[in-house]
């Protein structure tokens, strides 16, 4: 009798396994398009939902949290995100740099070089327990993430902590909880991470299917290291109507052009993966291509539906070992490129002295019609800059009427960044250039990185497009479904959204002076000598007294 | 050559020549030279407080701006900061400096008009010290001008004006404090020269004790003022305690900066504690072994002070190195001058070409710079250890044949 329960509920798992489990559902999406010059962009998205979750009040931290039954929820994050009481977390680990002008705007827009970390927080009951504040719980929640991705963000410490008020905007919804306050946002970056497989491994542990089956399995190190850019990136959020959700991305750009003449791409030869199974536990398991417009091309195996002038396969029983190869008829021709993004920026610092130098940004607008952007610098301390020495010109005009607002944060030595936003108009078909003095600073000898003559990499500028009415401007064809509802849900998350646009500018190397690092005992021998040799001559003059001697004969 | 060192022409002739440099552009090759000005008086500095405090962002919350909320009222009221202006307020701070060292010598004298006055203020406003530390609108020349303007007071025993421009210097400069004692005991006694007949403090001990209350009554109301400027108190840590904590460690021709660049983390807090108790040691000394001549105890601690103090500039050693022509009764008791000359001239030719190579040209290390500061400091400490010399020497009187002086 027991042994037939026991078959019964075997039979019963894969019915169980293919629907969603109590109130979590996970999709899976890769999207592939072929980018102007002949290079290949990927994005994978893992999300996972918990319906009816909701983010943990921070006054309710004093007391015992409800326990924690995951499925399909990743339980390593979910507690994390529960412990500190996190509303909205980003985070991102890329490597290399984004190329808006021959690749367009990313389809994950946080292409930031090496680890940037944001999270928006509600502030603590105050003076209950100083752990609960949201600093403490952001620097909590800095070394948790930390031991979870095993990368360096325990080092985005309060020296490189901003809060930067117009740039970034949360994803989801966030709750008003009646006693607490506003949230609180918490943005820092680390342009210097290395992303690597040991990035990687983590990141996979939280899928549920790990890289076993489903589309996660084409996620291979070996190729995915070796891309020309690769990011991923892990996003929780909340919306009342969805729950939670977290959606874990990884975004890469592959050169099929370097070891031939051909574009030709296929599963095989982008990941040396097919994709074998499908996860059983996925709700949706899509591979959506975009199609060629212009050039012949072939396709193998056919898509099964055909959305937006994109290719449509979704991974079922049926449809693996699914790998995807296209084939173009046309050798690849190279030509330039006409600008794929609204705008054009370059950031330079300027100058040979290490003691000071100009920073130097020009942003193109190659469009016919004037825009508003939001400029964003975060600089660490070791980076000040002199604002009053702030010029905008184009052409060489100033134009200080470009200028609409500006807000700045000062940095304090050995302490905090600084942030400044301001608010800019850029005219059309032109560039604007903005140059500002810096001042560098001089490191004690223990705040030097192991490698002090490489230098610091300062976080990149972000530049974030405002329409018209100030509001940041929404991305455009982010979500796109083949499931009808779906689609519409989505449409109407993107209107809800509104995120803005956001383009990142490549990280600056500045190699502030350095001390001798093999002499701190001469150094302290030196002057200490020195000084108690003037000390002593001093008070040797000034405590003994003179006496006249006669000078005897011998 | 009486004629040619004749006061009245000299000083409008060389304050002129001076106003006629400051106007060429070389204020902007020397504003970011480190040995003329530190963070503490940066013009760039200045002018990004001035702009921070005019754009209703607070100047103190950040750590780039350290100068007094005095400079804040200064320059967003009563000045503007457009360069040329600042070249002229500069200079004329420099001339009213060098008229001030000569009122200090005819004061000393007791006479209305002497030869020296013209060589007094040409000793005064051609120093390369201080005239390349103008030059780079630097403001500790307005430090050297208050110091001299409150010895000027004193000497004169105009005490109400002495103690204002020395509170006044004490909100720039918090080491500053070191000038107290000897600017009191100048007030309770007179400025004649007493140094060849040592005696015990002449002057009235109880008139001193209302002085020091009356100073600090002045002090109280200028930080109140600087409190009422910028609007809270932040700018205590911002200005007086940075010269205490050393927050900034850009190189100067001063001894802390490498030393605490250099320094292990759990040693900072003693040392910085070590450095700044060092500076205030030497006031009782000096003041007592000086009791009879104020004037010169207080050249003595001015030669401490642009020697030891956290954030020097040329200017402070510029200012003790001009003030030696106050007194020429020691100049026959010097016992190296030469040799002093000659560690200056090294010095200053070396400071700025390893901090050149240093940190523009990249083909030397700090510890280049390093060196050259420390020949620097010998050269102070040369110039300190003659003249305190001298100054105890002349005591004695001329050798006689068959006798030698020698310290017990």
């Amino acid at each position: 009798m027991r042994k037939l329960r026991f078959l019964w509920a075997l039979c019963l798992l894969p019915a169980c396994l293919s629907h969603s489990f109590s109130g979590e559902t996970f999709t899976e999406e890769l999207f592939i398009r072929g980018l102007p010059d002949g290079k290949v962009a990927s994005r994978f998205e893992f999300s996972t939902h918990s319906h009816g979750a909701t983010p943990r009040n921070p006054q309710n931290l004093s007391v015992e949290d409800h326990s924690q039954h995951y499925t399909l929820f990743p339980l390593a994050l979910g507690q994390i995100l529960r412990e500190y009481a996190v509303t909205e977390l980003h985070l991102t680990l890329n490597a290399g740099k984004w190329n808006y002008d021959r690749w367009g705007y990313p389809d994950e827009p946080d292409v930031a070089a090496g680890a940037a970390l944001w999270a928006w927080m509600a502030e603590g009951s105050a003076g209950a327990n100083p752990r609960h504040s949201v600093d403490a719980r952001w620097r909590d929640l800095r070394n948790a993430l930390a031991g979870l991705f095993c990368a360096s963000i325990a080092s985005l410490d309060e020296q490189r902590t901003t809060s930067p008020a117009r740039a970034f905007t949360p994803f989801g919804a966030l709750p008003a909880w009646p006693q607490s306050g506003p949230h609180a946002f918490r943005h820092a970056s680390l342009p210097s991470e290395n992303v690597c497989t040991e990035n990687l491994t983590p990141f996979l542990k939280l899928l549920p299917c790990k890289s076993r089956s489903g589309l996660a399995h084409l996620l291979n190190p070996h190729r995915l290291f070796d891309a020309d850019w690769h990011g991923m990136g892990l996003h929780v959020s909340w919306r009342p109507e969805d729950g939670v959700q977290v959606r874990l991305t990884f975004q890469s750009v592959f050169d099929p052009l370097r070891s031939g003449t051909s574009r030709d791409w296929s599963f095989s030869s982008l990941f040396d993966r097919t994709v074998d199974q499908a996860c059983p536990v996925a709700a949706s398991s899509l591979v959506l291509v975009t199609l060629p417009v212009r050039e012949p091309y072939s396709i193998q195996p056919e898509p099964a539906s055909n959305a937006n002038n994109r290719g449509v396969f979704p991974i079922t029983e049926q449809t693996v070992p699914l790998d995807i190869s296209i084939h173009w008829l046309n050798p690849f021709q190279h030509a330039t490129i006409a600008a794929q993004a609204p705008l054009s920026v370059r950031r330079m610092l300027r100058g040979a002295a290490q003691s000071h130098g100009t920073l130097a940004v020009s942003i193109t607008n190659p469009g016919s019609a004037a825009v508003r952007v939001v400029y964003l610098e975060t600089l660490p301390w070791i980076v000040h800059l002199y604002l009053h020495t702030l010029e905008l010109s184009v052409d060489g005009i100033p134009r200080a009427d470009l200028l609409e607002d500006i807000s700045y944060i000062a940095p304090v030595p050995h302490e905090r960044a600084s942030t400044l936003e301001a608010i800019l108009a850029i005219p059309a078909n032109s560039t604007v250039s903005l140059r500002v003095g810096v001042g560098r600073a001089f490191l004690r000898y223990t705040e030097h990185p192991p490698d002090a003559q490489r230098g610091w990499e300062l976080p990149g500028a972000v530049v974030v497009l405002l329409d018209s009415e100030n509001k940041p401007q929404k991305p455009v064809g982010r979500w796109v479904s083949t499931n009808k509802e779906a689609a519409q849900r989505k449409q109407a998350q993107v209107l809800a959204q509104a995120q803005p646009r956001r383009i990142y500018t490549p990280a600056l190397l500045v190699d502030p002076a350095t001390p001798d690092f093999s002499m701190p005992y001469n150094v302290i021998i030196f002057t200490c000598s020195l000084v108690a040799f003037i000390f002593g001559s001093v008070f040797n003059g000034l405590t003994r007294r003179f006496v006249v001697l006669r000078a005897s004969p011998e | 050559m009486k004629l040619s060192l004749d006061f009245g022409v000299v000083f409008p002739v060389l304050v002129a020549g001076r106003l006629l440099v400051a106007l060429t552009n070389i204020s902007d090759a020397l504003k970011h030279d480190h040995q003329l000005s530190t963070p503490l008086t940066s013009y760039l500095n200045l002018q990004e407080g001035i702009y921070l405090f005019k754009n209703g962002i607070d100047p103190y919350s950040g750590g780039v701006f350290r100068h007094s909320p005095l400079f804040l009222a200064l320059f967003t009221t009563v000045l503007p900061t457009s360069r040329t202006v600042s070249s002229i307020v500069w200079t004329l701070s420099d001339a009213i400096g060098a008229w001030a060292l000569v009122q200090i010598w005819r004061a000393r004298q007791r006479v209305a008009q002497t030869s020296r006055d013209g060589l007094i203020a040409a000793i005064y406003l051609l120093n390369p010290y201080i005239f390349m530390s103008t030059l780079s609108l630097s403001t500790s020349p307005f430090e050297n001008t208050l110091a001299l303007v409150s010895f000027m007071f004193a000497t004169q025993g105009l005490v109400s004006p002495s103690l204002l421009a020395a509170a006044l210097l004490l909100q720039l400069s918090l080491s500053s404090i070191l000038l107290l004692a000897p600017l009191i005991m100048l007030l309770a006694s007179s400025p004649v020269s007493q140094l060849a007949s040592p005696r015990a403090f002449s002057g009235n001990g109880k008139k001193m004790a209302p002085l020091v209350a009356e100073f600090a009554a002045y002090t109280a109301v200028l930080t109140l003022a600087s409190a009422l400027v910028s609007g809270g108190w932040a700018w205590v840590p911002q200005t007086w305690g940075a010269s205490l904590t050393l927050p900034d460690l850009t190189p100067n021709c001063g001894l802390w900066w490498y030393f605490f660049t250099e320094m292990f983390d759990y040693f900072r807090p003693f040392f910085l504690m070590v450095f700044s108790i060092h500076l205030l040691i030497y006031i009782v000394p000096v003041c007592i072994k000086f009791q009879y001549d104020p004037l010169y105890a207080g050249f003595i601690l001015l030669g401490i002070l642009s020697s030891f103090k956290s954030y020097p500039t040329m200017a402070d050693q510029g200012l003790f190195l001009s003030m030696i022509a106050l007194f020429p009764e020691t100049y026959p008791y010097l016992r190296y001058p030469i040799v002093t000359t000659l560690l200056h001239l090294h010095a200053a030719l070396l400071m700025p070409l390893f901090h050149h190579l240093w940190l523009n040209q990249g083909t030397a290390n700090a510890n280049f710079f390093y060196a050259s500061t420390l020949v620097y400091a010998c050269a102070n400490g040369a110039a300190l250890t003659d003249c305190l010399w001298a100054g105890l020497r002349i005591a004695i009187g001329e050798p006689q044949e068959g006798f030698v002086v020698a310290q017990e």
